[in-house]
């Protein structure tokens, strides 16, 4: 094989990802404001709190010039009541805990609202929605409203190991909360396996599978299963599709323009 | 399938059992006896891609060559047995490539059931290869039995899974880096 590598983007190249996220440290050292290719960074005063991207906050912390705040659903109490959505919760049986709202969108309970997004300008006077990773999903926040669920961010498992590993100590209770990110993820593999029952609907026409709410690294991590799974499903369902196809071309031949028809061939045909 | 995949050419040359229609002058040879000509009604196996050509002329308009019939690893019989239970056939034992030789029969033949029983199959069986993939042991223990049943497209699925569940088990420092 020409490149060793398989497809797909590695574990450590989706933690590399994840490095970019800003998290909320707490310096205890003056430094200087940084010109970075991200943006600039304030200068840090202690004990003001800041915004720095996880790298820096990682480089800052092993050599103890600053504290990390964890972000808010990085402690034991988000945790666990993400846990209980996720194992016990009716509506999320066969389904991932939402992700994080983005801005404008209404939360899980209202769902018949109509969302509202706010535009924000770019310096040229561009309009646009932002989205993750641009949000900051994995800053500590102070005033979190009560009535807002808790929700695993895009990259919470290699934000959660990472500050595990490098930052136990600015965590609260940091076994507790490692305990809780181990059955998370056990419960969501578990998910994550039964779903391959639904994945026919993927492999034909017209189908699809919901992975809301799916981590960057758990989609690392199934992308050549998963995909591997759906590619040979629709390999062997591919003569059944012919039949099914001509049979609609046929049907169309003999009964002329019908508006419902031609729905159902634009679903297909979108595959 | 591309023409340089190694897959697809070993998949070609799986065999197939064949009914030659018309008398052959000369090719004995792939009967066993050179020299010799081929009766009409002779049944010998074929190459996949071989038969497939011989057995074209239906299609032309002419009279065929050769009529084909179902490989012996697509039969009725472990139909039944993979409605049964598709997780204990041994499909390696049947076909190395179980699930490409089903695609290209499926191609010449139309068996609406054999693609229902084929999709379950599939379904059902990498369910369970992820299971054992995920396994951090490897492919040891009770799964040793299902492992080698597994036909070269699941070997594939078995690896992609495997490999990745193991890097990131690496990643995060539960395993060490062999």
């Amino acid at each position: 094989m020409a490149f060793p590598l398989p497809r797909g983007t590695t574990p450590s190249e989706i933690g590399f990802l994840a490095e970019m996220e800003m998290v909320t440290v707490v310096p205890r050292q003056r430094l200087e404001g940084l010109e970075l290719l991200g943006g600039p960074i304030e200068p840090l005063v202690p004990p003001r709190r800041a915004s720095l991207p996880l790298w820096l906050a990682l480089l800052l912390k092993r050599q103890r010039r600053a504290n990390i705040m964890p972000p808010t659903w990085l402690h034991p109490e988000p945790l666990g009541l993400i846990l209980e959505v996720e194992s016990q919760h009716q509506d999320y049986k066969n389904a991932f805990s939402p992700p994080p709202p983005l801005p404008g969108q209404p939360s899980v309970r209202d769902h018949d609202a109509v969302p509202l997004a706010r535009p924000q300008y770019t310096p040229d006077g561009g309009r646009y929605y932002a989205s993750p990773p641009f949000l900051p999903q994995n800053t500590a926040q102070e005033n979190v409203s009560p009535d807002e669920l808790p929700a695993l961010p895009f990259h919470w498992l290699e934000i959660g190991n990472m500050l595990l590993e490098s930052a136990s100590d600015d965590l609260v209770d940091s076994d507790q909360i490692r305990r809780l990110m181990k059955d998370l993820r056990e419960v969501r593999l578990a998910k994550m396996r039964a779903g391959t029952d639904v994945l026919d609907a993927a492999a034909t026409g017209g189908g699809g599978v919901a992975l809301t709410g799916v981590g960057a690294m758990e989609v690392g991590e199934e992308r050549g299963f998963l995909t591997g799974v759906v590619d040979n499903l629709r390999k062997i369902g591919a003569s059944k599709e012919q039949a099914r196809r001509e049979q609609m071309a046929e049907q169309r031949a003999n009964g002329g323009y019908d508006g419902a028809q031609d729905d159902e061939e634009e679903d297909y045909m979108e595959f | 399938m591309s023409y340089y995949d190694i897959d697809s050419i070993l998949t070609d040359a799986q065999k197939l059992p064949c009914t030659f229609e018309l008398e052959v002058p000369g090719l004995g040879i792939l009967e066993g006896n050179p020299g010799e000509d081929i009766k009409s009604g002779t049944r010998i196996d074929l190459p996949l891609w071989l038969g497939e050509m011989l057995s074209i002329g239906a299609r032309l308009g002419t009279s065929r060559l050769v009529t084909l019939d179902m490989p012996p690893a697509l039969t009725e019989r472990v139909m039944n047995a993979l409605k049964a239970d598709p997780r204990t056939v041994d499909l390696r034992a049947l076909a190395p490539h179980f699930y490409s030789l089903g695609e290209r029969i499926l191609e010449l033949f139309e068996e609406e059931e054999m693609v229902d029983v084929l999709t379950d199959t599939f379904k059902k069986r990498s369910a369970e290869i992820s299971d054992h993939a995920h396994n951090p042991r490897g492919a040891v223990g009770d799964g040793v039995e299902f492992l080698r049943g597994l036909d070269e497209t699941e070997r594939q699925l078995f690896r992609a899974a495997h490999d990745r569940a193991k890097e990131m088990r690496i990643w995060a420092g539960e395993a060490k880096r062999k």
